[in-house]
């Protein structure tokens, strides 16, 4: 930026110091005309070197000093070439007119002033065509592609190179170089074809463009005119139509001036298409990308209700929305609620509502010409999805054949675009709400957490190693504990039937039931009859609940238990060295929800010994599967026993467990699964 | 999971061929709920090729045993296999329900 504000001054300095000694040299010679009717030798040497710093410096500065496009704000790109380029030519006239009258009017001939003049009209011309050149060559680049940016630096570079013709006072008018110049002037003609630029100015644009571009082309005009008219001219000591780089920057800047003009004439009858097909596209773009802008449904069907209007140039015009699918009109346009009912009557006895319907001539139509609508074609377009209707566009219009396939067309891509906006955002809300739910789940998990003990009493009469995990976030599996007494304990396991949320809820019930119940420390059959009566009044009738209720009582050596339907206790007796299960009877809670459920549960009472060993599960241990679909099994979690029986507690738990995912594979997990290892203790001696 | 039915001498006989978990379930409970059963006084349930049933399985049957014995229904089983069997047993269900060997004994018992 530095670099550029630098240069900048420099190369203003450098052209008006030029120009001064050009003004200088030039009165100089005129002078010496004047009075000795010679010219020094070295004169044109010098003024043509002098030329050339000048019009290169001014070049150069405008080259510099032209802002790039920004956007499409090409009206103001061309005010700022009328107010700081084309305007000069409206200084020269008068300049120049009133040199003629000064001199008329004294009748006088001043030389000095003729050629001061001379030389000012010159810098304005220099200054004018190259701020045309560089603002040109921005408009003739917009939207370019690589062989465009090429053929232009060439013809830069080619333009540059024409000045040695000058430098070296060579006559540009002269056979070698008439064809080179012909060629140029081919060039420079391909050139003026770019202006892709017109295509974007709306008809207002276009309509003032003409008039700035005219005004340029009068600039190009009076600059012409009078450099002509003075050209030759005997009075003069220097003839600047000499310099053929100025002549081809001239050709260049009217030859685009007037092509510019004359697209923009004949394209103004077509500008009012083209400014429909981008308003289109631009609300396409706006409906797209409404989602990212955060934009709610409700204006979503609002940008639909404008473009579609926009688009097919609609009349009158009506949006229903359907809410819990009776149809609300919410938005309206020049259509009264009474004319929208009868339309909607007649559509609903012909059975065309909600439909894709198009009708172009609605006079023909006898039920639509009873209704006396001020409009001749209609148009109906639903939006909805496969199974989701959202709503019901109505366009109308006050001429026949209004919706042409085009038009239709447009529309149609506008509802699906609708459609697509609607059903994105939704799926943005439902997936808003998932994240909810997770959340919510992932509180429920902790608190289900929290109902599972984590600590059993420790106790030198036994030991206790539990082992528990969901296969979603909440499960249905529970044990739980409560001492009864100081040489008794309540151990419960349970499994409720299904999994998730619903299964949770019992869970957490069934922890309930067995805290309330056993506060009144009843045996375990009782308990299970109760359990079973309270839990027929909650449980939903495809869910049962099955159980396994120990109290275990260390002073007796023993312990009672009743099973409902939970799965059989695998037993190690230590005495008799044998591995077993419990085959008692006993009928899940909440199968039978009557009284006549005492009938099927069973109470077993069971000395124990030191070293015995008891594995409490649920049937997500005993029915997990591996790969080839078979269940782990009663047979083999008993033979994990009679290898392990030896071992303390925990370390049973494990090799069972890990013998488990041994047997299924890692993560494999489709049900809760729960177990527990109790090893009964020889008693401590107490001190 | 398939599920089919065949009427035979005012008997409803049910064929389950594959695994009964919590998704097949669903359509389990649509044939026992369909209100045309209730004009069978039998319904045979054949379960040779039930591999696996769920407690969700379990408890479409649980939920209609009530129904059907209101309505005096019989609904008997046969052809178990042993797994499925064990799962029946183990939640006490063989007490409840008529579990039978073989179809002859099935229609025999029905014909009670």
């Amino acid at each position: 930026m530095l670099y550029k504000t630098n240069a900048k001054s420099l190369l203003a300095t450098v052209a008006v110091i030029s120009w001064s000694l050009l003004l200088a040299n030039v009165l100089l010679a005129a002078e010496s005309l004047r009075q000795q009717k010679a010219i020094i030798g070295a004169f044109p040497f010098i003024t043509n070197l002098l030329v050339i710093v000048f019009v290169v410096s001014v070049f150069l500065f405008q080259r510099l000093n032209t802002e790039t496009l920004k956007g499409m704000d090409f009206m103001g790109y061309l005010m700022n070439l009328f107010s700081r380029g084309a305007v000069a030519a409206y200084v020269a006239l008068p300049l120049h007119l009133g040199y003629k009258m000064v001199t008329e009017y004294n009748q006088l001939q001043s030389p000095l002033l003729l050629h001061l003049v001379y030389q000012i009209n010159f810098g304005l011309l220099v200054i004018f065509l190259a701020r045309a050149f560089y603002t040109w060559r921005q408009l003739l680049l917009y939207h370019k592609n690589k062989f465009l940016q090429i053929a232009w630096d060439w013809f830069e570079l080619l333009l540059a190179a024409t000045f040695l013709l000058t430098l070296f006072n060579f006559d540009y008018t002269n056979y070698i170089f008439l064809p080179l110049l012909a060629l140029m002037c081919f060039y420079t003609l391909f050139l003026c074809t770019n202006l892709k630029w017109v295509a974007y100015l709306t008809f207002n644009n276009k309509s003032r463009s003409l008039l700035l571009l005219g005004a340029i082309l009068v600039s190009c005009y009076v600059f012409l005119r009078y450099f002509y008219n003075s050209a030759n001219s005997p009075e003069l000591v220097v003839d600047y139509t000499d310099v053929g780089t100025l002549l081809l920057a001239m050709l260049f800047v009217g030859l685009y001036s007037l092509s510019a003009f004359l697209v923009s004439l004949f394209s103004l009858p077509t500008s009012s298409v083209f400014e429909q097909k981008s308003a289109d596209l631009l609300n396409f773009q706006r409906l797209s990308q409404s989602i990212q802008q955060g934009q709610s449904e409700a204006q979503v069907y609002d940008m639909l209700f404008d473009s579609t209007i926009k688009a097919s140039d609609a009349s009158a015009a009506w949006y229903e929305h359907i809410r819990n699918s009776e149809p609300v009109v919410s938005h309206l346009l020049n259509v009264n609620e009474d004319q929208i009912k009868r339309i909607r009557h007649l559509l609903l006895a012909y059975n065309i509502h909600n439909i894709d319907y198009i009708n172009n001539n609605l006079d023909r139509n006898p039920g639509f010409r009873d209704l006396m609508l001020p409009w001749k074609s209609l148009i109906i377009l639903p939006i909805k999805t496969k199974k989701h209707l959202s709503g019901v566009l109505y366009l109308l219009k006050d001429i026949e054949q209004g919706f042409d396939r085009e038009t239709v067309n447009v529309l149609r891509t506008f509802t699906s675009q609708t459609m697509l906006t609607i059903e994105n955002l939704r799926l943005i809300n439902e997936s808003l709400q998932n994240e909810r739910y997770k959340e919510e789940l992932k509180i429920a998990s902790q608190v289900q957490e929290s109902l599972i003990p984590k600590n059993f009493p420790t106790d030198s009469w036994f030991e206790i190693s539990t082992h528990a995990v969901a296969a979603k976030e909440v499960g249905g599996d529970f044990y739980d504990f409560l001492q009864l007494s100081e040489s008794r304990i309540a151990i419960i396991i349970g499994d409720v039937s299904g999994k998730g949320i619903s299964a949770a809820f019992h869970m957490a019930q069934m922890k309930g039931i067995f805290h309330g119940l056993m506060q009144q420390d009843m045996p375990p059959s009782e308990f299970m009859k109760q359990a079973n009566s309270a839990l027929s009044r909650c449980l939903e009738k495809t869910s049962f609940i099955t159980s396994a209720l120990y109290i275990i009582d260390y002073r007796m050596k023993g312990f009672m238990f009743a099973r409902a339907g939970h799965c059989h206790t695998l037993y190690y007796n230590a005495m008799m060295d044998d591995v077993f299960y419990f085959q008692t009877e006993g009928l899940g809670l909440g199968i039978i929800r009557d009284k006549s459920y005492s009938n099927h549960v069973r109470e077993m009472y069971y000395d124990y010994n030191p070293g015995d060993v008891m594995v409490i599960y649920t049937d997500g241990i005993v029915e997990a599967r591996n790969e080839a679909n078979e269940e782990y099994g009663e047979n083999r979690l008993l033979y994990m026993l009679q290898q392990t029986y030896h071992l303390e507690a925990e370390d049973i738990k494990w090799a069972i467990i890990n013998d488990l995912v041994d047997f299924t594979g890692p993560n494999n997990l489709y049900d809760d699964q729960t177990l527990l290892v109790i090893k009964f203790k020889p008693t401590q001696p107490k001190v | 999971m398939k599920i089919t039915q065949e009427i035979k001498d005012n008997t409803v006989i049910m064929t389950l061929d594959g695994e009964l978990d919590a998704s097949s379930s669903v359509l389990l409970d649509e044939e026992l709920s369909a209100p045309e059963i209730m004009k069978y006084s039998k319904i045979l349930v054949d379960c040779q090729n039930l591999h696996y049933i769920s407690s969700a399985g379990l408890g479409v049957f649980i939920s209609h045993l009530q129904r059907f014995e209101d309505a005096q229904i019989k609904l008997i089983f046969y052809n178990m296999q042993e797994k499925v069997r064990n799962v029946f047993e183990i939640l006490g269900l063989d007490l409840l329900m008529t579990i039978v060997s073989d179809y002859e004994e099935a229609r025999t018992i029905a014909n009670e």
